[in-house]
């Protein structure tokens, strides 16, 4: 409804707008959207959502409009907006609206992860659109989207690769030596087929589902960084992720399937 | 075509022809161009390789009285495509070199040699490397790709004179050749291949595959390593059977899961390193970098943040400036490759569509073939073939009416798809600039 000139009413309401935004502003908070954004139109998005209006700005999402291998799809996750002084990102999920099972991963976050962005590899099936939902160690949420047109090259047809040994070659990548509290970024990689409990082996019989369910990564025993995998994760996952140790640390990283085998890839972490 | 890279390669021969060409102009101008009748128009199309050289030729088909002008900074173009023979040392350059006689003669193109180093889309004119500006109806791209310098720590275009791309034919081409022949036997020659889009995606497996056939016959205890930031490739499963077949274990591929993603090249030693931290060393070093559409479509505006060019599926215009028409491995045209036979399907699409828009009729509807035949060896050949259409405003391919070379092929199989590929180039190259390889019209 739009009136053909402003009332008294609208200029009123109006003011107040400006005001609430600007209060808004003033704290230091971006401004909630009011539309409707796609994680309310899923459920597994919504169950992490709750009752909470997410703010939709601050949250980022980056990767390619247009993906020409669905089976790999880079993906980077990051969080630039503003929060308390005492408060951080300590929760980010990610969901593939239009895959069999939308979600790709949970990642949880401590002071120790230093700063909030993770990198990974996805699959998606189809052209979707991709969500990534953040929360705070106080509740605040953030919410993003972007949409993904997924075509296979014709070049890229494909007739059969080999499925990589499970949990096997772990590889880790962190820096020589941490400045304290400077948070570096670190990269892991293991081969693991991800199957996705979807898919017909060559024998015609579903290849029953197997996948690395949990990657955590501690220093010093005390956890800094983990993630919850789905079959949404990329054959052979990679993770790229930050970590920023106080002192010198003992960093075990250890990822775990879902028949309870595990990995395990400990480094010396040294600050200066 | 290459706007940046050429520019100081220009010799002075080739600008004084370009500056006489371009001094010509101003007899023509816009004046009535055809004899009996006015121009229909005039078209300033940019690059001169499958896709510009195509589309200059189909709109003369379409309409002679449209004024083409082709600008283009070299006289002989030379094909990607076959360029890996001549690095296998099966094919002369002469054999992939190509002119433009025939568009002038034959077709009336006016062919400039010259770079363009502006458009301005709002006036519609484009300014040459000679200071003339040209006033344009419809502007067609095909500025190719260029390389990402640096976008892979070490490697710019310094390091491309000691680690060669070889990713647009001509010197890196035959740079990549002599140290090939350079090479003592037992070396290793390593391959850096780039995640997806880049131009020619079987073209990599094709280079190893006939660098292993080379080095098979004249340097037999060398390796071809290849470094991969994909875990899939064009046509996998059949590469890799040839392989086996033909080379043995002479090709070791490394794909990203086994840490095959290069992070930093370092040109002077011939040493590149991967995410995970090992270091390779080579003997001759061939990087395929990172790539974006050719330098003068971000210039003219129509490149997104992905560094390539979005398009109307449906005729290929711009999708972000009006007027101009965007062609071949600059476009994001994915499911279709970036393949100089899809450059060569969408300039006609595009000579279709501006002879009907300068006429204000609406465009015929568009669809697409193309076939990547691949050379495993000499007399080994594998193909993988589609159609395309657009559906939903986007293009699509149409299942079921391409595929791939069966896997389980006998050896007549594959010497005949090697003999179609050669069919296939000559009948391409024809079609494109009129010229058969060894016929070069100088």
């Amino acid at each position: 409804m739009r009136p053909d000139r402003p009332t008294h009413h609208d200029a009123a309401r109006r003011r107040l707008l400006r005001g609430l935004v600007a209060a808004v502003a003033a704290i230091g908070l971006a401004t909630p959207a009011m539309a409707e954004g796609p994680w309310q139109r899923l459920d597994a998005a919504r169950s992490v959502l709750g009752d909470a209006e997410p703010v939709t700005q601050g949250l980022v999402l980056d990767l390619p409009h247009v993906s020409e291998d669905g089976a790999s799809v880079s993906l980077t996750v990051g969080f630039d907006g503003e929060l308390a002084d005492d408060d951080y990102i300590s929760r980010i999920d990610l969901f593939a609206t239009a895959n069999p099972s939308p979600e790709i991963a949970t990642f949880h976050l401590t002071p120790l992860s230093g700063k909030p962005e993770i990198s990974t590899r996805v699959r998606l099936n189809e052209t979707q659109q991709v969500i990534a939902i953040a929360t705070s160690h106080q509740g605040e949420r953030f919410a993003t989207a972007r949409e993904v047109r997924i075509t296979v090259s014709g070049c890229l047809m494909r007739n059969g690769a080999d499925q990589p040994e499970p949990l096997s070659n772990p590889r880790v990548s962190v820096p020589a030596r941490f400045s304290p509290g400077q948070p570096e970024a670190v990269r892991t990689l293991i081969n693991h087929p991800m199957e996705t409990g979807l898919r017909e082996g060559p024998d015609g019989e579903i290849v029953p589902r197997h996948i690395i369910e949990r990657f955590t990564v501690s220093l010093n025993g005390e956890t800094a960084f983990e993630a919850d995998l789905h079959q949404s994760v990329s054959a052979s996952p990679y993770l790229l992720f930050y970590l920023s140790p106080e002192q010198d640390s003992e960093a075990v990283f250890e990822w775990q399937d879902d028949t309870g085998s595990t990995a395990r890839h400990e480094a010396a972490i040294e600050t200066s | 075509m290459n706007h940046r890279h050429n520019r100081s390669g220009l010799t002075r021969r080739q600008l004084i022809k370009g500056i006489g060409a371009a001094s010509l102009l101003p007899l023509v101008g816009s004046a009535p161009f055809a004899i009996g009748g006015q121009s229909a128009g005039r078209v300033v199309v940019v690059g001169g390789g499958f896709g510009g050289a195509t589309a200059a030729k189909y709109l003369k088909r379409a309409n002679p009285a449209i004024e083409v002008l082709l600008i283009e900074p070299n006289e002989t173009f030379y094909t990607c495509p076959f360029s890996n023979l001549h690095l296998g040392g099966l094919r002369e350059m002469d054999a992939i070199a190509h002119g433009y006689d025939e568009l002038k003669d034959r077709y009336g193109v006016r062919v400039i040699h010259a770079m363009v180093e502006d458009v301005d889309a709002d006036a519609h004119k484009v300014t040459l490397s000679t200071g003339r500006k040209l006033d344009y109806d419809r502007l067609v791209l095909s500025p190719g790709i260029d390389m990402r310098w640096n976008a892979l720590e070490g490697y710019d275009e310094e390091a491309a004179e000691k680690a060669p791309h070889a990713w647009k034919a001509g010197t890196q081409t035959e740079l990549l050749r002599s140290q090939l022949e350079a090479m003592d036997d037992g070396g290793t020659f390593v391959m850096v291949a780039p995640e997806n889009p880049f131009r020619c995606p079987p073209g990599p497996y094709e280079r190893a595959s006939l660098v292993a056939n080379y080095l098979a016959q004249h340097k037999p205890k060398s390796k071809v390593l290849i470094l991969d930031a994909k875990d899939n490739f064009s046509k996998q499963g059949l590469f890799t059977a040839g392989w086996e077949r033909l080379y043995g274990d002479r090709i070791e591929w490394v794909g990203l899961s086994s840490d095959g993603r290069v992070t930093r090249v370092d040109a002077d030693r011939l040493e590149v390193e991967t995410e995970f931290g090992t270091v390779h060393r080579a003997d001759v070093l061939n990087v395929i970098p990172p790539q974006k559409a050719g330098w003068i479509a971000e210039r003219a505006g129509v490149t997104d943040d992905s560094g390539w060019v979005p398009v109307k599926a449906e005729t290929f215009e711009s999708r972000q400036v009006a007027d101009i028409y965007v062609v071949g491995d600059a476009t994001v045209a994915a499911p279709m490759p970036k393949s100089g036979f899809c450059a060569n399907g969408q300039a006609k699409v595009v000579a279709a569509a501006i002879a009907a828009s300068l006429e204000s009729r609406p465009a015929p509807e568009a669809y697409w073939t193309n076939t990547c035949y691949s050379l495993v060896g000499p007399e080994y050949g594998i193909s993988v073939a589609g159609v395309y259409r657009v559906q939903d405003g986007v293009i699509a391919e149409v299942e079921g009416a391409g595929g791939l070379s069966p896997a389980d092929a006998s050896d007549a199989t594959r010497a005949l798809e090697a003999e179609y590929a050669v069919g296939w180039y000559n009948a391409i190259c024809q079609d494109t600039w009129g010229t058969s390889p060894g016929s070069r019209a100088t």
